[in-house]
């Protein structure tokens, strides 16, 4: 799983901020296309759900989801690492 | 099904400001609904009129955006008439306290078997941040300059006084306590009346010295005490500052109810 915030409906509030256990929301600094300051994110790979959703079929922790008022953040599938052949050509 | 699909994602971004707690209670509720596993077709969510009685609309079931204040009047005409559905009102401070009080007042002594979520965010924040009934002592508004001189109405108290079956309060800050709430309010045969303090960082939060978001909401997190260790301060004889939140569940009681499906 990874950890996303959807850039077309995030305010810049900083709730996210404030909630996550392992502080990996960090307040952004640069203004995205829309004017909104974005968090950023701090390794993501650490958070609870990322690691452990798929293992125990639930949401775990959840809270940044639960407090962001614009339901910004979610969790998305990652795809699976196919090693491709490439042929080149001479 | 996930709290996503129950939003109807066309309409998002919603319209509320950047940090507006109304968001976080769609979620928390959003999230009850979605665990106690009612249907799209058999649920309704009702408001008035007020920056939060906007979230019905962005909810994917069958809603009602009625008349000023008359939010609990049209719930109990839904369900008198099908007590079938499964209701949720959602309301503010100034649409159920002000507005419509009689109308609350009535829904809790006929006890009804309607879920209403309060978002109380201590002004009216639609019309420009005028002093509503819930503003706190001493807070700015446009309409109390020099600092809210009137007590503010204890909504719980009022809920409890009259009747209501489940009562309970808490912040946009506390989700989980605020989730669980709300299940326990929808399991709830009667009237259950959930106040949650939202954080108005347009209109409450910049009058008041909440120069961020964050700010009013790490105010909740200290400013709040449980009904049980305040009963527990007073046993004591310590004094429970004046300025504490109480938040926690008032009232879970069984009386006959009105609407409750044969
Ligand atoms: S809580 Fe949501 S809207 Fe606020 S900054 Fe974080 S992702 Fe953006
Ligand atoms: S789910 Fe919990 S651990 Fe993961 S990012 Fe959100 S708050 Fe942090």
């Amino acid at each position: 799983m990874r950890l996303q915030i959807d850039e077309r409906r995030c305010k810049g509030c900083n709730l996210c901020t404030l909630v996550c256990p392992y502080r990996i929301f960090k307040p952004g600094k640069r203004a995205n296309l829309r004017g909104v300051i974005v968090p950023e994110l701090d390794r993501p790979e650490r958070c609870a759900n990322c690691r452990l959703r798929d293992l125990y079929g639930r949401t775990l922790c959840g809270m940044c989801q639960m407090i962001c008022p614009d339901q910004a953040i979610s969790w998305v599938k990652e795809e699976e690492h196919v090693p491709k052949k490439v042929a080149i050509e001479y | 099904m996930s709290e996503e699909e129950w939003l109807r994602q066309d309409r998002l971004p919603h319209i509320f400001c950047a940090g507006c707690g109304n968001g976080t209670v769609i979620n928390c509720t959003l999230s009850a609904v979605e665990q106690i596993g009612w249907k799209k077709q058999d649920t309704i969510f009702v408001s008035g009129i007020g920056c939060s009685s906007r979230a019905p609309g962005y909810i994917s079931t069958d809603s009602l955006h009625t008349t000023h204040g008359r939010a609990l009047a049209f719930a109990t005409g839904i369900k008198l008439a099908n007590p079938g559905l499964n209701v949720v009102v959602f309301t503010g401070d100034g649409d159920l306290a002000a507005i419509g009080g009689n109308h609350f007042i009535h829904a809790c002594r006929r006890n009804i078997d309607i879920t209403v979520v309060c978002m109380n965010n201590m002004i009216y924040g639609m019309t420009g941040g005028q002093g509503s009934p819930t503003t706190p002592l001493g807070g700015l508004s446009t309409t109390t300059p020099y600092g809210s001189k009137e007590p503010a109405f204890d909504l719980c108290g009022l809920a409890s006084a009259a009747g209501a079956n489940y009562v309970a309060r808490w912040t946009s800050y506390h989700v989980r306590e605020l989730t669980r709430s709300i299940l326990t309010g929808l399991e709830t045969p009667g009237f259950s009346f959930i106040e949650s303090l939202v954080q108005c960082p347009t209109n409450y939060g910049r009058r008041n010295r909440f120069k961020q978001v964050t700010d009013q909401i790490e105010y909740f997190r200290s400013h709040t005490i449980l009904v049980e260790k305040a009963v527990r301060m007073k046993e004591k004889g310590e004094e429970v500052p004046a300025d504490m939140i109480l938040s926690g569940e008032f009232v879970r009681r069984n009386r006959p109810a009105l609407g409750v499906r044969p």
